[in-house]
């Protein structure tokens, strides 16, 4: 734990193109799922291999008729649960009607194969490119190799959970993220996102045209609808994960740190740690918030952190009240934020 | 319970409210994307990934690229039947009773001069049998044997005239409304080596409900541009003046012209 009269400073902890480019994910992802699940629904069935024999699904959601009574119900591998009110049938103006995902789940609300498939091609182009622009200029800046999971991160993973747990007083985190983030973010991009655009490309006939393996490497086409399918809650579960740490771990830190780029670290770096520079000290930032020439060997210092210059000076006034003092006012009032829900 | 607890009906008015909020917020969610849904402008700008696609696959495929095609063993128990009834008029059900022996093939349009083929004389021509999977937008696929002539032939036979860009499927099945089915393809698609005009499915003369007496195999896109129950090929050099103006029965109605995702 910090000492209590001296705050951890702000880092500098994402970049504009991260920044930009996890909202329009977050806007892709909504639309995505939301129009693929309209999608599905106009043939709420799945199967493997290459085709579709009407009784060979292994999942199917649907609706019948029991005593003159339409119950929804979802059926996997042969065994039916029941799911009136939820899926497979929803109650309408008049009467209740057969439809898999109601219609607050999916886009557009009516029902419109046409419609959503153009949201979601449009909107699969936007996260493809976006992903890309983040991978390409986030590789060149240096900042993946930061979240990036390694063997030797893999051995800290249950220390990690024994700290979330609070079985461990000491958490294993010796860098900006620590191993359960580095392992979630790591397998959302190298296995999560190339699988879903695979899968999401391997059921485009014209594709299958120019690559022939594409289909067949998910095992046939239905295949590899039904695995679009299932990563789509891979991402759920992803997206549920997220939102629930960011509200856990500090909310309104979270929230500036993706708007603004400014993090308040809470955990004190090992001191063995290689990655202290994103700290600035208050020193750097105060002479650079002061009037007059710069000091060379404050530039030097700046240089040498990777940061910016121009950046630094953004951040600068923030950094600088909490060298008194003044900056803790702020984390009581977060620390009171997150203990009010409960009262 | 008479008395109940100030701290649960607390907690029970913060959860409605909550869940009214949400609601709230979903229903809004829900009437601006249904009203972006039918906007023209969203339409169009959504639409320009459609045009996208279709460059980006067509460079990725080249022209002669083949479409997988599967075995015998492969082949669905049952090919699904798809879309609009067979056509109900007296002229079809009398002639598919009598194995189309009066139907014929017109091709006309931006052609040297218009020419009509009967079944027997397209069964003439040299033929090409495959099998391969057919993706139903509705997300089914099904793989069948189909034998026919290829469209090549045809376009050769007819001479296009300069211009000539689209060709147009007339068919003879409609729906509830009295409209009827029709599609299109470039020259490009038209002249690939697997697009064919089918007149057998799994080694059997093609049932009425798959599309007798002919239809088309377009097997780098999606069913529904796989016209059934085709009348006339039309050459045409743009599709704004043919039916609803969007080049195919399901196009007029939102659907992509360009299907092959």
């Amino acid at each position: 734990m910090k000492a209590a009269h001296e705050p951890a400073p702000l880092v500098y902890r994402h970049n504009r193109v991260t920044r930009l480019s996890h909202w329009l994910n977050a806007l892709a992802l909504l639309i995505l799922f939301m129009s693929g699940l309209q999608i599905f629904n106009a043939h709420p069935h799945l199967y493997w291999g290459n085709t579709s024999q009407p009784d060979a699904a292994f999942l199917s959601i649907g609706a019948a008729n029991e005593d003159g009574e339409q119950r929804g119900y979802l059926q996997l591998y042969g065994r039916q649960i029941d799911t009136t009110g939820y899926l497979g049938v929803q109650q309408g103006a008049l009467a209740p009607s057969a439809r898999a995902f109601p219609s607050w789940l999916t886009i557009p609300g009516y029902y419109s194969l046409a419609a959503a498939r153009r949201w979601h091609f449009f909107f699969g182009w936007l996260f493809a490119l976006n992903g890309l622009l983040y991978v390409v200029f986030n590789l060149a800046v240096g900042h993946l190799r930061k979240f990036f999971f390694t063997f030797e991160d893999a051995r800290t993973v249950p220390a990690m959970i024994g700290y979330y747990l609070h079985l461990r007083k000491e958490s294993p985190q010796n860098g900006e993220y620590n191993p359960l983030q580095k392992m979630a973010y790591t397998s959302v991009f190298v296995l999560l996102t190339p699988l879903v655009l695979l899968s999401g490309l391997a059921m485009s006939p014209q594709l299958n045209v120019a690559f022939n393996w594409l289909p067949a490497m998910f095992g046939g086409r239905q295949s590899a609808r039904a695995i679009h399918f299932i990563l789509t809650f891979g991402f759920l579960f992803f997206v549920f994960a997220h939102v629930f740490m960011v509200l856990t771990q500090g909310f309104f830190n979270n929230m500036r740190s993706m708007t603004t780029g400014w993090y308040r670290e809470k955990l004190p770096l090992r001191q063995e740690a290689p990655s202290a520079p994103r700290e600035i000290r208050p020193d750097i930032a105060r002479a650079l918030n002061s009037e007059g020439p710069r000091p060379k060997e404050i530039i030097d210092l700046v240089s040498i952190a990777d940061i910016p210059v121009d950046l630094v000076r953004e951040g600068a006034t923030e950094v600088l009240p909490e060298a008194d003092g003044a900056g803790s006012t702020l984390t009581e009032q977060e620390g009171k934020k997150d203990v009010e829900p409960g009262s | 319970m008479s008395n109940p607890d100030p701290e649960l009906t607390r907690r029970k008015l913060m959860l409605g409210t909550l869940q009214g909020a949400a609601a709230v917020a979903l229903s809004g969610c829900e009437k601006v994307l249904d009203s972006l849904s039918q906007s023209e402008t969203m339409h169009s700008i959504l639409e320009s990934a459609e045009h996208v696609n279709r460059r980006v696959h067509r460079l990725l495929s080249g022209r002669y690229k083949l479409a997988q095609e599967f075995t015998e063993q492969d082949i669905s128990p049952t090919f699904r039947a798809n879309g609009n009834p067979p056509p109900v008029t007296n002229e079809y059900v009398e002639d598919a009773a009598k194995q189309f022996i009066n139907w014929r093939l017109e091709i006309s349009g931006l052609v040297q001069q218009p020419i009509f083929f009967s079944l027997a004389e397209l069964k003439s021509m040299p033929a090409r049998t495959q099998i391969t999977r057919h993706d139903c937008v509705e997300g089914w696929s099904a793989i069948g044997k189909w034998k026919g002539v290829r469209l090549e032939e045809l376009v050769d036979r007819a001479r296009p005239r300069p211009g000539a860009k689209y060709i147009v499927f007339h068919c003879m099945d409609a729906d509830g409304d009295g409209k009827h089915y029709y599609e299109s393809i470039d020259l490009i698609d038209a002249i690939h080596p697997q697009t064919i005009l089918a007149y057998e499915l799994n080694d059997r003369a093609l049932p009425v409900e798959n599309g007798a007496p002919l239809r088309l195999r377009v097997e780098n896109q999606l069913g529904y541009k796989h016209a059934k129950y085709i009348r006339a090929i039309e050459f045409v050099a743009a599709l704004e003046t043919i039916g609803g103006g969007k080049g195919s029965y399901w196009a007029d109605q939102g659907y992509e012209w360009y299907a092959g995702i």
